[in-house]
């Protein structure tokens, strides 16, 4: 591989209002590898390959392309230089068809005004059928499945010529046997000449697919290594700058009676057809029960449906003995759920609250915050700063507003609210996205500690890291049901393969 | 999604990554916290000194207007300080107090009770669209809400003219409210329900507001007067059910006592907000509907309630106003009234907060009572001019209002910003 | 819960379904109100009570399968069908007679809909692209004043028309700056618009046209006159009443219904206007300029809404008083909204708008004091279109939200 860099950055500076996103940082690929940037939410990955792709501009520092430098000052010019990215979250138009996206903005023309749909969708064919990939240019793409988008956001790329690929985090959404496919992808693009560039967190994708990768912290380049020979701890050890614990230490659970009992749910989605079918699980004081699966298999709408923000189409719900089946999120909450919600800014705060506000979220009706529904604000405020206190949130006083703080500590507070009412179930969604590792230790540790202390938890999330290493016991779910319950010492691919229906996926 | 780092600011209006759009109680409340009261009063200015610039360009001078219309407020009442005295009420006793309440028929007095007067009702559908906003919706319906408080007020006060006198007002008013409540609460029950806009829903509203007025009251109409079928006109209300007047010459329309209660109604709104769990989960529905319904909070009763409690305030203002000075309805006063209108710029000038509606209700009530007929110089500024100059005023004043990112350029600019200080985005990885 | 009927098996089982039940119901209403009146006109209560009877029961029962909104739509269409029936068997059938002239009707619903046409496919490519335009009724206010002024100033109605456009244009170019470029809330600077055209407009009425207002012999846009009834028989009578002498901007607003179809679905403007609408950061990133392609949408709005209000003004009225466009720009956006924010379904909106002023034109002959009552018919129907009867048109899906650059 000693071909000349097809891209190099030198020195790439970018500062943000209160934050440096890159700090001198100096990158380089040859046509033919796949070089990844490895680092931790917020370690400035992104950023960088923003500003290649024209999306931001650097305020020091040089792009070299092929060599000769180059300025982009959107990511037009970008495009034209033969750069193509697929974001983390898919630049497409889900109402739109395959082929309109991939032609957008170089649409072919019929009669020079009218725009030719049918050349279109044969080009679309074409360009797949060149790389092996089955798509269906005229489906939308709300209709297709989250790899087929994937694969739609690079022929995207290919069908204007790219010759160098950006892909950022490109599995956060895939199953393994997806990621694996995807590997295969890439394998095929770098024989043809392509230099990639893959953005990613995962350790173990870096070391199975990059030829080279560089691992960034706090924005700065900390090293350029080969990935034969490397090591995930080793890398691990890189990305944050001392020993990082990889699964979370502890003891075996003691299970005691069941607290949460799911019987024969179903749930229906927004359209009104069945997301959930017919799932029965329990979870039980003193252990973490965690529910692995790709995105939108049902576990939202099942998470709703417990929580009592959504009907039961049929099937019940208790917590402890009380049936909360169709009761309402007050019913349910009251009967001794708590809930981390998966968006703490959407759903988990209201930002523009004070913490004492936000803090009293489930509280406000009852004494001593409020009576005959007139609101005493010195209790609230007097209840926030021990809780502060307790959990150890940092940024702000009880009179600050949600918004002022960083992700970790918002976290921290909605996790503060739940359990500060001692819930006898406790249902974490997502819990740790978007944290930095040290945040993501806290609240590992905190529901460990939590299950020590008697309550049911009940984890769902779509990192399967996170779930091997805090549950108890794992359910994986597929298209609305419970398609298998496994131990914690479970492998991956077990697992992936369940969550994706037990059978093989189909062939790119 | 990455974190944004710990700033001593709040972040700007620019969503988070959710890419929710923020919601108007959400920006109001940034507007408070960038720029206290300073803000709101740049706005004002700005919006005065464009609307010389129209004045000047259709060939008037903007400078003797804006003093005409300055002179016919009565603000310069204030500026009349020296030693009098004020009567306590309920007792004999005489206070020091520096102005002059004492001389009702001085010309500034007199125009300072109009200007109240007109402040009255502008408090109250400055409020009805301050307490929909602070609940995330937009209530254009004020002016129907008020009308429909009008009518049922002159309904009620022309009829049983013997019943006692406080019963009288007490009724006029309680009914009038839970009519504008219930009309208001139409839109709200159709956001709540199918989750129509509210924008459109009490745009319409106000025009059949209107045209129901326009039957009523019209010629042949339910509640056209007993006495004169030509004069499309309501009865006049009893005697019994009038305000009393506490400043001025009752038969010259001078302050009345809903000017208190106006006063009430604005201590009324800040304690409801911030005081009572009613208050809490609309400003909650306000800031973040999906956090709140997480939260176990009914949005969908948010919605309603705050919309019926918008409307009643409104409609409590057409009931004042009534029951003060006007009297009588007539399908004149319905076609030609705006009160509902601008109560939308007082409120948003006023950041939908309890003083900033006070003080901007009585900036408004100085400007329409400054450029009303009785009190402009024709040969200086013709009113029905400067009735158009208001409107383009309060045009001006949601255009800055709405633009806030021009004010927080202007406030960092104020304030040299420093990195860390600043209004921080958040940064993605 | 709405029912997106996707996935749901077709053919029989689809007639049963409680949502067909409850459209069947609507048409029965409609059914029993129709015979009512010419030509059929019979003369009997028993129709509009039991058919508008039977559509109050299909609503029912749709109701209570969980068909919400076509259900309580089919009740009020049946109650409303009763009334409206029973109503009308009250007049005597020479009145009736009058009221309702069906070619005269048509003709004025299509006189009464074409500036909401306008209006409503302005907003439709300021829609489709993101930006929220509440500012319509200000616009074609605005069209209308600045339109018909011009007209009397220069005595040719063509640059009264150009006039209006550019008026139009200039309000949207400040609700774009503002709305775009500063981020604002996009509801509240329209607002703001509306007021200022508002304002604006009445200033300069009064300042140019004092108490007389607009004077007499203002050019107005010339009627397209066809010789319809040369076609033999009745209908040749029918057509030429109906279309015999519509006024061009009637016509051009036929035009405008194909054009936008064409460029907004058929042309790579269309597409790129539609993406920049639905996921905005998406078309950035493929280099469409979503500043540039908002504004220009923005822009043609305004020229749209405006040439609408120039229509009222110098194309039907002839003369101009404050505030003429009553709400009108309003209903135009319930138009678009109620048509999916397509051409012909905020034509067939605008129509049906259309067709309520109209009727609302003719009742006083039927009762001088309801006739007041029933100018608030369009606002009416406006208020239970936007309650969503007939389904939930799903809007742009970034329409409203500001977009940020990098």
């Amino acid at each position: 591989m000693e071909a000349a860099p097809a891209l190099e950055l030198r020195g790439i500076t970018k500062q943000f209002p209160g934050v440096l996103a890159n700090d001198h940082v100096d990158f380089d690929i040859v046509p033919g590898e796949v070089h990844a940037l490895l680092g931790e939410n917020g370690a400035g990955k992104s950023t960088l390959m923003n500003i290649v792709y024209g999306l931001y501009k650097a305020d020091e520092g040089e792009i070299l392309l092929k060599g000769k430098p180059v300025t982009f000052t959107s990511s037009k010019d970008a495009i034209r230089s033969g750069i193509g990215m697929v974001h983390q979250h898919f630049m497409l138009i889900p109402v739109m068809t395959v082929a309109e996206n991939i032609v957008l903005a170089e649409e072919p023309v019929h009669e020079g005004v009218l725009l030719d749909y049918d050349a279109a969708a044969r080009r679309v064919q074409e360009l797949a059928d060149s790389f092996n990939f089955h798509i269906d240019p005229n489906a939308r793409i709300e209709d297709i499945g989250v790899g087929q988008q994937q694969r739609v956001e690079i022929l995207k790329a290919l069908y204007r010529k790219a010759d160098i690929l950006i892909l950022d985090e490109p599995t956060a959404v895939l199953t393994p046997q997806e990621a694996a496919e995807l590997a295969g992808i890439l394998r095929t693009l770098k024989q043809e000449g392509m230099a990639i560039v893959f953005i990613s967190h995962k350790l173990n994708e870096v070391l199975d697919i990059a030829d080279r990768v560089t691992v960034l912290r706090r924005g700065k380049r900390i090293d350029t290594l080969p990935t034969a020979g490397a090591t995930r701890e080793s890398l691990a050890r890189l990305m944050v700058g001392r020993e990082v614990l990889l699964r979370v230490e502890k003891t075996p659970s003691k299970p005691a009676e069941p607290l949460l009992k799911v019987d024969d749910v179903s749930v229906l989605d927004d359209r009104g057809l069945p997301a959930v079918q017919n799932v029965s699980f329990e979870v039980r004081a003193g252990e973490i029960v965690g529910i692995a699966g790709v995105d939108g298999n049902g576990q939202t709408e099942l998470i709703d449906a417990v929580t009592g923000l959504r009907k039961l189409d049929s099937g019940r719900v208790a917590v402890g003995d009380e049936d909360v089946s169709g009761g309402g999120a007050r019913q349910v909450i009251d009967a001794g759920l708590g809930h981390i919600p998966e968006d703490r800014h959407r759903r988990g705060l209201v930002l523009d609250f004070t913490l004492a506000e936000n803090l009293a979220l489930h509280d406000y009706r009852e004494p001593p915050d409020s009576r005959f529904g007139w609101l005493f604000p010195r209790r609230l405020i007097a209840r926030a700063r021990k809780l502060l206190e307790q959990f150890d949130v940092r940024g702000g006083t009880p009179l600050t507003r949600a918004s002022a703080l960083s992700g970790g500590n918002q976290q921290k507070v909605v996790v503060a609210r739940e359990i500060e009412r001692d819930p006898r179930v406790l249902l974490a969604a997502q819990p740790t996205r978007g944290l930095d590792v040290g945040a993501i230790e806290f609240v590992h540790r905190r529901l460990i500690e939590e299950r020590d202390q008697g309550r049911a938890i009940l984890l769902v999330s779509l990192e399967l890291d996170e779930i091997l290493s805090l549950s108890d016991r794992i359910l994986v779910m597929y298209e609305g049901r419970i398609v298998g319950e496994y131990g914690p010492d479970v492998t991956d691919e077990q697992l992936g393969i369940a969550m994706t229906g037990g059978a093989e996926h189909q062939a790119a | 999604m990455s974190e944004s780092p710990a700033s001593a600011t709040p972040p700007p209006v620019t969503p988070p990554s959710n890419g929710g759009p923020p919601s108007v109680a959400a920006r109001m409340a940034f507007y408070q916290r960038a720029g206290g009261i300073v803000t709101p009063i740049m706005t004002a200015l700005l919006a005065f000194l464009v609307g010389g610039v129209v004045v000047a360009a259709s060939g008037h001078n903007p400078l003797t207007t804006y003093r005409e219309i300055f002179n016919g407020t009565g603000l310069n009442w204030f500026f009349q300080v020296g030693s009098h005295d004020i009567g306590l009420p309920f007792s004999d006793a005489r206070v020091w107090f520096p102005w002059n309440v004492n001389d009702a028929q001085s010309e500034a007095a007199f125009n300072l009770q109009q200007t109240l007067l007109v402040a009255t009702p502008l408090v109250f559908t400055g409020l009805a669209v301050a307490f929909a906003f602070r609940c995330g919706m937009f209530n254009i319906g004020g002016q129907g809400q008020y009308i429909v408080g009008a009518m049922v007020s002159v309904w009620v006060g022309s009829s049983w003219v013997g019943m006692n006198h406080g019963l009288h007002i007490v009724l006029a008013v309680v009914l009038a409210a839970f009519a504008g409540a219930l009309w208001a609460g139409i839109a709200g029950f159709l956001k709540a329900t199918v989750g129509a806009h509210e924008v459109i829903t009490t745009i319409m509203l106000n025009w059949i507001a209107y045209w129901i007025g326009n039957y009523a009251f019209g010629q042949g109409g339910p509640l056209q007067n007993d006495f004169n079928e030509s004069v499309p006109v309501s009865n006049d209300i009893a005697e019994g059910a009038k305000l009393p007047v506490f400043w001025g010459d009752a038969l010259l329309q001078g302050l009345h006592v809903g000017f208190f209660v106006a006063i009430a109604a604005l201590v009324v709104y800040w304690l409801t907000l911030n005081r009572t769990t009613l208050g809490y989960e609309v400003r909650a529905v306000g800031f973040n509907p999906e956090a709140a319904r997480y939260g176990g909070i009914s949005v969908r009763r948010s919605y309603f309630l705050a919309m019926a409690i918008a409307g009643g305030f409104a409609a409590i203002g057409g009931a004042l106003d009534i029951l003060g000075w006007q009297f009588r309805l007539g399908v004149i006063d319905i076609q030609s009234s705006q009160i509902g209108f601008i109560g939308i710029a007082v409120a948003l000038l006023g950041r939908n907060t309890a003083v900033g509606v006070g003080l901007s209700a009585l900036l408004f009530g100085a400007l329409l009572n400054g450029t009303s007929t009785r009190n402009l110089d024709p040969e200086v500024f013709q009113p029905e001019l400067a009735g158009n100059l208001t409107l383009m005023i309060q045009a001006l004043v949601l255009l800055f209002v709405g633009a806030d990112v021009l004010i927080l350029i202007f406030w960092q600019r104020l304030r040299r910003l420093r990195p860390g200080r600043s209004a921080a985005r958040e940064a993605p990885s | 819960m709405s029912i997106r009927a996707e996935r749901v098996p077709g053919g029989w089982v689809r007639i049963v379904e409680p949502r067909s039940i409850a459209i069947g119901g609507m048409v029965l209403s409609l059914v029993g109100f129709f015979v009512v009146l010419p030509p059929l006109t019979l003369r009997t209560w028993v129709w509009p009570v039991t058919l508008g009877f039977f559509g109050v029961a299909a609503g029912i029962w749709a109701v209570s399968r969980g068909v919400r909104r076509v259900g309580w739509g089919a009740v009020v269409l049946g109650i409303l069908g009763m009334t409206l029936g029973l109503l009308a068997l009250e007049s005597s059938v020479g009145k009736l007679d009058v009221v309702v002239v069906w070619s005269a009707l048509l003709a004025s619903m299509l006189r009464y809909a074409t500036p909401l046409t306008f209006a409503a496919i302005g907003g439709m490519f300021s829609e489709r692209s993101g930006v929220v335009n509440i500012a319509l009724e200000g616009m074609m206010l605005s069209g209308a004043f600045f339109g018909i002024l011009a007209a009397q100033k220069s005595d040719s109605w063509v640059f009264g028309l150009l006039a209006a456009m550019a008026a139009g244009a200039t309000l949207a170019l400040i609700h774009a700056f503002f709305s775009i470029n500063l981020r604002a809330d996009q509801i509240v600077i329209g607002t703001a618009i509306n007021f200022l055209a508002l304002g604006v407009t009445g200033y300069f009425f009064v300042d140019v046209y004092g108490d007389q207002g607009t004077p007499e012999g203002i050019p107005r846009i010339p009627d397209v006159n066809l010789p319809l009834d040369k076609i033999p028989t009745g209908l040749g009578e029918f057509l030429d009443d109906v279309f015999g002498s519509l006024n061009l901007m009637i016509w051009l607003s036929f035009v405008l219904l194909v054009v936008s179809y064409v460029v907004m679905f058929k042309t790579p403007i269309g597409l790129r206007i539609r993406a920049v609408g639905e996921h905005p950061r998406a078309a950035d990133t493929v280099g469409i300029s979503v500043y540039g392609v908002r504004y220009a949408s923005v822009i043609v709005s305004g020229i749209l809404a405006a040439a609408g209000g120039a229509y009222l003004s110098i194309g039907f009225l002839g003369s101009f008083n404050e505030n003429m466009t009553a709400g009108r720009g309003f209903i135009a956006l319930a138009a678009l909204i109620f048509g999916a924010w397509r051409p012909f379904g905020a034509f067939s909106a605008a129509l049906l708008f259309g067709f309520s002023s109209a009727l609302a034109q003719r009742l006083p002959e039927y009762s001088g004091s309801a006739a007041t009552l029933f100018q608030a018919l369009p606002y009416v129907l406006t208020l239970i279109a936007v309650a969503g009867v007939i389904g939930r048109s799903i809007p742009p899906a970034a329409i409203g939200r500001p977009y940020i650059k990098q």
